[in-house]
Formats: C-alpha cells, sequence, structure tokens
C-alpha cells in the first residue's frame, strides 16, 4: 500500500459500544430543551400551516372549510406555479454551483501568504455581513433599466453600442442572470470560509506522501482533496442549497416575480398569492411543495456525508 | 431499547405540561391591559410626503388626549400594509384601526360595519365623491366595510419641452396620440431611454395603468352586478393598443419597473410621459431637479370613443377590527379625521384629496352648498400652489380630476375578487404578455379571464361578491 | 523541487489577478453604496445611457444631508441597538438549547440519534412566509405582541436547528479520547465537558454565534410582522419603512444604513476567522 493508501485507511471506531446508564440518562436530559423547543414552536406550527393548505382559509383568518387536496390540484395546473417549481431549482443548483466553484479557487488564493490578505477577508466577508433586505436594494440601482451602473461600465468600453441596452430585470432570463448573481455573491464568503477550513484541516503530510507517489494535481483532487473534505464539503453545499431553495428575499425585492411573473420561486410566488392576494389556503400549498423534495435532498446528503466521516 | 422508549415518553410529557402553559393565557410577559376603551391604536403607511406624518401623528394624539384617550400611532411601507393586517387577523390582536391604500376588501369579514359612521358624516357633509363610495361599500353582503377619508387622483405627467418640440406643446390628449408621439419622440430626444413611461410591471402604478388602458377602450373585469366580462371584443382592442404602444414608445425596462421607477426615470429626463401622482414632482422640487422647468400635466387620456378615465392611484380605506376593544373611539376618530380635511390635504403638500368635498367647506355653509363650497376651496389651492409651483396653476387640473377619476373595479363596486386580481398582477401580466410577444392577444386574454373567473368563483362561494350568470 | 523564475513570477501575478478579481466582486456594490451615501440627488438621477456621467463619482460636491436624515429623522441608532439587543439574546438562547442537545446528539445516543438530528434539521427548511401566521396567533396568546420579546421567542426556530447539527458534526471531529482520557482521571462526565470539549470546541461554537447572529439580523419577514410601534423595529424592517415612503426611496440613507451596519459585522467575523479554521485542524488530527 502507498503512504498514502496508509493514511487514509484509519479504521472507524465504533459508536455507542459502552455507554453507561448514567450517560444515557444525561444524553436525555441535554436533549430534551432543544427538543422541546423545537416541537413546540416549529412541528405544531408546521403541523398548522400543513393543515391551512388543506383549506380555503383567506386573509389570515384561522376560521375556513376544509377543501381537501384542491389547492394542491388547482396549483399544479397553474402555468406560474409550474414556473416557479422550476426555476427554484435553476437558481438553487446553478448558483450553488458557481459558488462551490468559485469558492474553491477563492480559498485555495486565500491559503497562500499575501500583504494585506487580512484586509482582504475582510473585503470578502462584507456581502454576507450586509443585511440582505438593504443590500438587495443595492443591487436593485445596479441592475435598474435607467440607471444600472453595470450597463454605463459595458457603454463607455463599448460593448454595448448605440441603442444596444440590458434590460436586466425586464427580461426573463436576464431577470434569473440578475437573482443568481445576488445570490452568488452573497453566499460565496460563507462557502468560501468552509471550503478553507476543510482545505487548511488536510494535513500537510498526505499532500506529501501522494507528491511522493508521484500523484499530479489532478488526481490529489479528486482522490484526496475531495474524500478528505467532504463532510465539510456536503456542510457548505446543504447549507448552500437549503439557504437559497426557501430564500424569497432576493427575489422578492429584485424582481417581484417579473416580468410576468416569470422569475418567481416557490417561496416568493406563496407570498404573493397567499399573503398579498389573500388566499392562504393556496399559498400555504405553494410554500410546502417544496418540503418534500428538501426532505429527500437533505436526507440523501446527510447519508453521503456519514458515509465520509473518518473519526 | 427500553431508554430510548423512556425517553420519548418522558418528552412527550414535557411537551404536554407546556403546551397546556402556554395555551392557558398571557403570562408574566403581558404589560399592563389597562381600560381598553381609553387606548386607541391606529396603523398607517408612511405617507410619501413625511410632512404629513409630521401633522397627523401629533394631531391624532392630540385628538385623544382631550377626550382622555391614549392615541397610537404606528407606521408601516405601503407595501406591508397588507401582510401586517393578514398577521392582525390572525392572531386576533393588535390595532384598533388599520388604513389601506387600495383594496380592504378581502378583510370584509374581519371588520366593524361603519355604515353609522358613514351616514354620520353624510349628514354633516353631504355624500362622498362616487368613487370613495364604490371603493368602501359592499352593495352584495350591503356592509360599509371601511371609510374612506382622501383619495390621489392620478394624472399624466409630461415633458414640456420634448412634446413642444414634437408639436404637441399641451401633451398628449388621446391614447392614439401616445403612439403617434413616441417615433416624433425618439428623433426629437434620442437620449431618452423610454419614450413613452407606461408600467406593465407587478407592481402599483402599472396595475393602474393598464386599468385606464382597458376602461377607456371599453373593456373592464366586472361589470355593474358583478359578472365577469373581461372576455370581450373592447378587451382585445385595448390589448392590441397596448402592443403597438410597446413596439413603438417603450421597452423592456417598463416591465421590471417598481412604484419608484416611473418617477426616478421622469426626474432623470429619462421618458416623456408618465401616469403618476403628484409624488414625483414634488420630489423633483424638494431636489431643484433640471426637470422642472419641464415638469407639466395632463388629465387622464382619452380612449377611441372618447372615454376618458382614470383609476384613483391611492384610496385610503380606514377599517376597524371586529375584534377592536376601542370600536366606538375608533369611529369617533374617523369623524373627527374627515372633520380635518383641509389640514390633511395641506399638510401632505396637496397630495390628499378630501373624500368628503363637504368636509372641506368654509364653515357656516349650507348643507346644499357643502359640496361646492368644498370644491371651490380646493380649486382654490390647486390654482394657487401654496407649495411653490412656477406658474402657481400648475396643479389647477387636479381639481376637475373628478369626472374621469375612477374606482378599482369600474363600472362596479371594488370586491375581494378584484381585489385578489390586483394583488397577484393578472391584468399587468395580461398586458405585459401581449405587448412583448410572449403570448398571442387572444390566448393572454383567455388566460387571464381564467383566473378572474376563478378568483371571482371562490370568493362567490363565499358569499362575498355578486353575479356570476353572465360570465362571459 | 522548487519552482522559481517565470513559472512562479506568473503564478504569482496570477494569484493576485484572482485575489483582485474576486474582492472587487465582493465590494463593488459597496463602493458603489459607499459614494452614493454621499451624493447630492441631482448627481444620483442620472440616467445610465449618459456616458459622459460617471455614476462612481462625485460629479456635484458631496454631502452630508442623506446621513442627517438617517440619524436625524429616524430612529436608526435605536434600531441597530434592538437588533444588537435581540441578537444577544437569541444566540445565548440558541448555545444554551443546541450545545447540550448537539453533545447529547454527538456522543450520548447512537444510531436513533442520528435519525433525530436529521429530523432536527430538517425543521429549518420550513419558510417564514408560511410560519408567521400560525405564529401571530402564538405570539398574540402569550401577549407579546409588539414586544422584542416576541423575536427572542421565535428567532430560535430557525437558529436552533441548524446550530444544533452544525455543533454536532462539529463534536463529531473531535476524538472520544479526550473526554475519555479526563473520565479515567476521575472527572465526571459533565465535568469532562466543560473542562476539557468546550475549550476544544470554541471554534464550532464561534460559528454557530456568527451564523445565529447573522441570521437573526437579516430577518425581517417575523420582525415585520410582530412588531409595530417604529422604535421598536429592527435594523432590517425599519430601515424601509422610514426610507422607502410610498414610490420615493432615500436612495442616499438607505444605502448608509446598508453599511453602517455591514461594516463592523463584518470586521468582527474576520476577527474570529482564524481560530475558526484553526479549529478545523485541530478536529483533524488523530
Amino acid at each position: 500500500m502507498t503512504t498514502t493508501e496508509i493514511a487514509l485507511a484509519t479504521p472507524s471506531r465504533s459508536r455507542g459500544a459502552s455507554l453507561s446508564r448514567r450517560d444515557i440518562r444525561l444524553g436525555e436530559i441535554l436533549l430534551a430543551p432543544a427538543l422541546a423547543y423545537i416541537f413546540l414552536l416549529v412541528a405544531v406550527p408546521f403541523l398548522l400551516a400543513v393543515f391551512l393548505s388543506l383549506t380555503n382559509s383567506s386573509a389570515g383568518s384561522l376560521q375556513f372549510s376544509f377543501v381537501g387536496l384542491q389547492n394542491f390540484r388547482a396549483v399544479l395546473g397553474s402555468p406560474v406555479f409550474r414556473r416557479a417549481l422550476w426555476n427554484t431549482f435553476v437558481f438553487t443548483f446553478v448558483s450553488q454551483f458557481l459558488v462551490m466553484v468559485l469558492g474553491n479557487i477563492l480559498a485555495r488564493a486565500l491559503m497562500k501568504p499575501f500583504r494585506g490578505k487580512l484586509l482582504v477577508r475582510f473585503l470578502i466577508l462584507l456581502p454576507w455581513a450586509a443585511p440582505i433586505s438593504l443590500a438587495t436594494l443595492g443591487w436593485l440601482w445596479i441592475f435598474d433599466s435607467t440607471f444600472s451602473v453595470i450597463n454605463w461600465m459595458l457603454k463607455v468600453v463599448g460593448w454595448l453600442g448605440p441603442g444596444q441596452w440590458y434590460y436586466w430585470l425586464g427580461d426573463p432570463v436576464l431577470g434569473m442572470v440578475a437573482i443568481i448573481t445576488v445570490h452568488v455573491w452573497r453566499m460565496l464568503p460563507f462557502s468560501t470560509v468552509i471550503l478553507l477550513a476543510g482545505l487548511t484541516s488536510i494535513p500537510k503530510e498526505i499532500h506529501e506522501a501522494a507528491d511522493i507517489d508521484g500523484a499530479g494535481p489532478l488526481s490529489k483532487t479528486f482522490q484526496i482533496t475531495i474524500p478528505m473534505m467532504l463532510p465539510i464539503l456536503t456542510v457548505a453545499i446543504l447549507f448552500g442549497v437549503v439557504f437559497t431553495f426557501t430564500d424569497m428575499s432576493v427575489v422578492y425585492l429584485l424582481t417581484r416575480g417579473g416580468p410576468y411573473n416569470s422569475t418567481h420561486v416557490l417561496a416568493s410566488l406563496a407570498f404573493q398569492d397567499g399573503v398579498l392576494g389573500g388566499d392562504v389556503g393556496r399559498g400555504a400549498a405553494e410554500a410546502i411543495f417544496l418540503v418534500p423534495l428538501l426532505v429527500l435532498m437533505a436526507v440523501v446528503m446527510l447519508r453521503i456525508s456519514r458515509r465520509a466521516e473518518v473519526v | 431499547m427500553q431508554s430510548r422508549r423512556q425517553f420519548i415518553l418522558k418528552g412527550a410529557k414535557l411537551v404536554a405540561v407546556g403546551a397546556a402553559a402556554a395555551s392557558a393565557g398571557p403570562t408574566v410577559f403581558v404589560r399592563g391591559a389597562g381600560a381598553a376603551d381609553k387606548q386607541l391604536k391606529v396603523l398607517q403607511w408612511a405617507h410619501f410626503v413625511p410632512a404629513y406624518d409630521k401633522w397627523f401623528d401629533p394631531w391624532a394624539k392630540d385628538w385623544g388626549a382631550k377626550r382622555g384617550v391614549e392615541v397610537t400611532v404606528d407606521h408601516v411601507g405601503f407595501a406591508d400594509v397588507v401582510p401586517r393586517a393578514t398577521a392582525e387577523v390572525a392572531a386576533q390582536s393588535g390595532h384598533d384601526v388599520h388604513m389601506f391604500i387600495g383594496l380592504a376588501s378581502a378583510f370584509e369579514e374581519h371588520v366593524v360595519d361603519l355604515k353609522e359612521v358613514a351616514g354620520a358624516l353624510e349628514k354633516k357633509y353631504g355624500k362622498p365623491v362616487e368613487l370613495a363610495h364604490r371603493s368602501t361599500y359592499n352593495p352584495f353582503t350591503k356592509k360599509q366595510f371601511a371609510l374612506s377619508d382622501m383619495w390621489v387622483p392620478d394624472p399624466g405627467n409630461y415633458h414640456k419641452k420634448v412634446w413642444t418640440d414634437i408639436g404637441i406643446p399641451n401633451g398628449p390628449v388621446t391614447y392614439e396620440d401616445l403612439v403617434k408621439a413616441a417615433p416624433e419622440v425618439k428623433k426629437v430626444a434620442p437620449q431618452m431611454q423610454i419614450p413613452i413611461g407606461v408600467g406593465l410591471s407587478q407592481d402599483i402604478d402599472s396595475n393602474m395603468a393598464v386599468r385606464n388602458i382597458l376602461w377607456c377602450h371599453g373593456g373592464s373585469i366586472q361589470d355593474k352586478e358583478g359578472n365577469v366580462v373581461l372576455n370581450s371584443p373592447e378587451t382585445l382592442k385595448a390589448l392590441e393598443y397596448a402592443k403597438r404602444l410597446y413596439s413603438v414608445g417603450m421597452t423592456q425596462a417598463v416591465l421590471s419597473w417598481n412604484a419608484a421607477s416611473n418617477n426616478q426615470a421622469f426626474n432623470a429626463q429619462e421618458t416623456s410621459y408618465i401616469l403618476n401622482s403628484i409624488s414625483a414632482y414634488r420630489t423633483a422640487q424638494d431636489n431643484k431637479l433640471p426637470v422642472l422647468e419641464n415638469y407639466f400635466f395632463v388629465p387622464a387620456l382619452k380612449g377611441p370613443t372618447g372615454i376618458q378615465l382614470a383609476s384613483e392611484h391611492v384610496m385610503s380605506g380606514y377599517v376597524v377590527w371586529k375584534f377592536s376593544k376601542s370600536q366606538d373611539v375608533a369611529k369617533e376618530f374617523l369623524v373627527a379625521l374627515v372633520d380635518a380635511s383641509r389640514e390633511s390635504m395641506l399638510a401632505s403638500k396637496l397630495y390628499n384629496f378630501p373624500s368628503f368635498y363637504g368636509a372641506a367647506a368654509d364653515p357656516g355653509t349650507a348643507m346644499n352648498k357643502k359640496s361646492e363650497s368644498g370644491a371651490a376651496w380646493i380649486a382654490k389651492q390647486c390654482n394657487a400652489d401654496p407649495f411653490g409651483s412656477q406658474p402657481g396653476d400648475k396643479l389647477s387640473l387636479l381639481a376637475k380630476a373628478l369626472p374621469w377619476s375612477t374606482n378599482l373595479g369600474y363600472p362596479g363596486f371594488a370586491n375581494p375578487a378584484e381585489g385578489e386580481i390586483f394583488d397577484t398582477y393578472v391584468i399587468t401580466d395580461m398586458f405585459a404578455k401581449t405587448a412583448t410577444g410572449a403570448l398571442s392577444p387572444k390566448d393572454a386574454l383567455t388566460e387571464a379571464s381564467n383566473r378572474c373567473k376563478e378568483i371571482f368563483a371562490k370568493w362567490r362561494k363565499k358569499g362575498m361578491v355578486a353575479g356570476g350568470s353572465k360570465d362571459r | 523541487m522548487a519552482r522559481r523564475g517565470w513559472g512562479g513570477a506568473l503564478r504569482t501575478i496570477g494569484h493576485r489577478l484572482l485575489i483582485l478579481g474576486f474582492t472587487g466582486f465582493a465590494i463593488f456594490p459597496f463602493y458603489w453604496m459607499a459614494v452614493t451615501a454621499f451624493k447630492q440627488n441631482a448627481d444620483l438621477y442620472v440616467g445610465a445611457s449618459n456616458t459622459a456621467h460617471n455614476p462612481f463619482i462625485f460629479n456635484r460636491p458631496p454631502t452630508l444631508e442623506h446621513l442627517q436624515i438617517l440619524f436625524g429623522t429616524t430612529l436608526y441608532p435605536t434600531w441597530l441597538f434592538n437588533t444588537l439587543w435581540v441578537g444577544g439574546l437569541v444566540v445565548a438562547i440558541t448555545l444554551l438549547l443546541g450545545v447540550p442537545a448537539a453533545y447529547s446528539l454527538a456522543r450520548l445516543t447512537g444510531r436513533w440519534g442520528e435519525h433525530l438530528s436529521i429530523a432536527i434539521f430538517l425543521t429549518y427548511l420550513i419558510p417564514s412566509t408560511l410560519l408567521f401566521i400560525p405564529f401571530s396567533r402564538l405570539v398574540a396568546l402569550l401577549g407579546l405582541q409588539n414586544q422584542l420579546w416576541a423575536l427572542v421567542l421565535i428567532y430560535p426556530t430557525f437558529t436552533v436547528p441548524f446550530c444544533t447539527w452544525l455543533l454536532m458534526g462539529f463534536l463529531k471531529t473531535l476524538p472520544k479520547e479526550i473526554e475519555e482520557s479526563a473520565m479515567v482521571d476521575g472527572c465526571s462526565r459533565m465535568s469532562a465537558i466543560v473542562r476539557v470539549v468546550l475549550p476544544l470546541a470554541v471554534p464550532g461554537l464561534l460559528t454557530a454565534v456568527i451564523f445565529a447572529l447573522t441570521l437573526t439580523i437579516q430577518e425581517f419577514v417575523y420582525s415585520l410582522t410582530f412588531i409595530s410601534s417604529v422604535s421598536r423595529m429592527t435594523v432590517s424592517v425599519g430601515v424601509p419603512v422610514a426610507l422607502v415612503r410610498g414610490d420615493v426611496y432615500y436612495w442616499g440613507s438607505l444605502m448608509a444604513a446598508c453599511l453602517i451596519t455591514s461594516v463592523p459585522l463584518a470586521l468582527l467575523y474576520n476577527f474570529f476567522l482564524d481560530r475558526f479554521i484553526a479549529g478545523f485542524t485541530v478536529g483533524a488530527i488523530k
């Protein structure tokens, strides 16, 4: 076996082999407060929300009649909803893919020492620190059809000729580009930090051992870096996916789902129909459509992460 | 495992206890309740003119102080008026009086009938303006669900220099004028990004604009009886007009506009015509922007058959929640608010127009002359703008806005179905898809018409909307 | 063998350009915000098709009026204080509930603990735009309407699930031998946790703190729903209420508010970043 393989083949410990009674009791006591809080304050309202999706509740009223799956049927039949479903997936996966790739590049670049590194790190963290409702307002102006500073720059360098113009938020495709850009801009700091932590945690000896064995950069990446970082990668990806999937603010503040409802995601559509439009039952149906999908995705990713743990 | 089952049982017991405690009612966190009737809580939008709020808040408190009532006024962004109402209804507690700036009808079942207030005010000042009546009364359920103290007219704003250069110095008169003028505007002012700034996006300005086009071409969503009549040749004509206008005078920009966009575009001299209340104009004045010397107004445009209609830009609708414990005080407050119509108009720099013209009458006028007297006073303000218009009578057309202003729900009354259609942008989408060619006019119309019928059917089932037999 | 000369120089330049590019992407909106915060409105409202007018510089002299509006006419400092107050309490509650739970799930519960941890994490996936309706009923029932306590009560619903799961994952990277050797020396498990595990878990705790703080500060749906008095609002809600009036946006003041809120936070995160990264390395050493 190569040095690399020996280093990786540490056996995993068996779990819970000899937990005493006291330990088990302690475990329950430590877990109970969080569990109780989550159950009371999340599970119960969630069940209520699920119930609302099966009713014709309107305008926040908690008096309503039961209509079964009618809301779900109506919603599935709506082209706007189907578009929103599609958008939700596209935005999430495209932006997260970009974040992973760019985050990786940036994390590696940040591993090397250089002058001004602390300042650069601070600047790169700013997008994550900014309150999303205010930062998106900034982007609103940056993409504005009349005042867009991006368009100004493009015009100055000659990319946009006379009469040519990018209507970022008024075009279905460019609108999606704008939304994805803001998501990437905002998530990049967080994912970079997590990836940086993961990369730094791979002991130098493993890389050196692989070098001795003559491994090239690509095979090192795929056979060492990614497997060793898998638990961390999963955290970063899962968090990013969930955050983007359930986000309503960026879409709502930038395009309000427009033009003509073509950039809605499930969360923003649920808000528009349920809260602004007053059809709470319909809004609830649209919102919880997400949940089974997310559960599936989360379970899959958590399984992968668990299998990759080397403790 | 034994321990697992025990754990879950213990947990369940704990949770049950916790739930019982929580539902037992308010705990130590409750701040002093006090005598309910001596408190009044009002929720209202943050007025675009900050000066109005500076007048309103102290005025409300003083009014309360004189009666031994503690009045609290809270403000919320105009886009948040509805979500906040939804939350308070769900919570069954919150404020006593809630101001809506559009359709309050969706909340009809949760509010108190205000017919005594409306009756008292009518005795004092005469009838309210027709559009206010149609926005606050449901003839089907016969409920006065809201009270309006003010409305805002929606004139056309045009750029004098550009329109003079193309030979129409007094601005457009008909919708065809816009189509004819657009190519000329492009020649005369090529630097303007959007020759004609009519919004087709998912926001309040666009909602008003597309309805104006629809009505002036003879179409409408509902008829007087509440039947859905969107599917008509007149609507098709309106859609075809919009398509033409878009191709000569607009760009994709208008598909992404929010409420501020047309203001900002006009103030940056990037468009020659917008449909907006005087908010954009006051901004230009406050910031002494270069556009000011060319900032002028025209009344609503006329359709091909001469119909001249524009929706109100804002219609206040004050409701009193059923869960309020200060309903009598709330009703008195609303009466006092209408009494203060003159101050309201002046504090808002002529943005607010009284819903009861008689409330702006000279004191001591005879009952049958009150509306006239009020109208005269309003005209006096508009003819000599106390807030610095040059020339002073720039806003005089607003005093004559009543004949061409109408309510959402024209030709019928406002109702929850119209409200939902408004809030989910069904009509703007129809126009936007047609104008950009995403759908043919016929397909866009069918899609929108089906959605409207679906929404109306839902509210009819709840017994809040009439009609149905003559849906098209 | 070290590679120097052409290859090395090119790599350095490439590296610097990369860093520059990313930094530029991250901060160019902030640069624009900073300039706008001091720009006269007449300098701002100029269409971008006018290439002669550079939006990134001051074409007219800068002004302090936007800051005056922000600090003089709105309750921005109060909102900042409210936000930090709520943030601090929520972080404390999150740690109080989450750390014990995370330890329990990482060490003391075996297989069914895994399933439970997944279930806990999944509660994070329910969007606030759905939950705010039942929550308003709960808040009203408890008499907490219009109190910041309502936020302190409700915000942990999205910080606790994720932080528990995050901390659990982190604690799992610490080898069991650590407590076991302490217990062999005579400590009880509880004191082993406090004296030995927690100090090593500081980077993980910091991550959870930063995450909880970020989410709390960004949140606005619940804040909008439960708080109506302007003096009790948090920054995310108060700023738009006061500075987006109808169809008029007070851009200068809005952008100033965004900057003033973000910069200290980013400084804080930057400060803790090294310890956070170091923590992961500790965990990986076997």
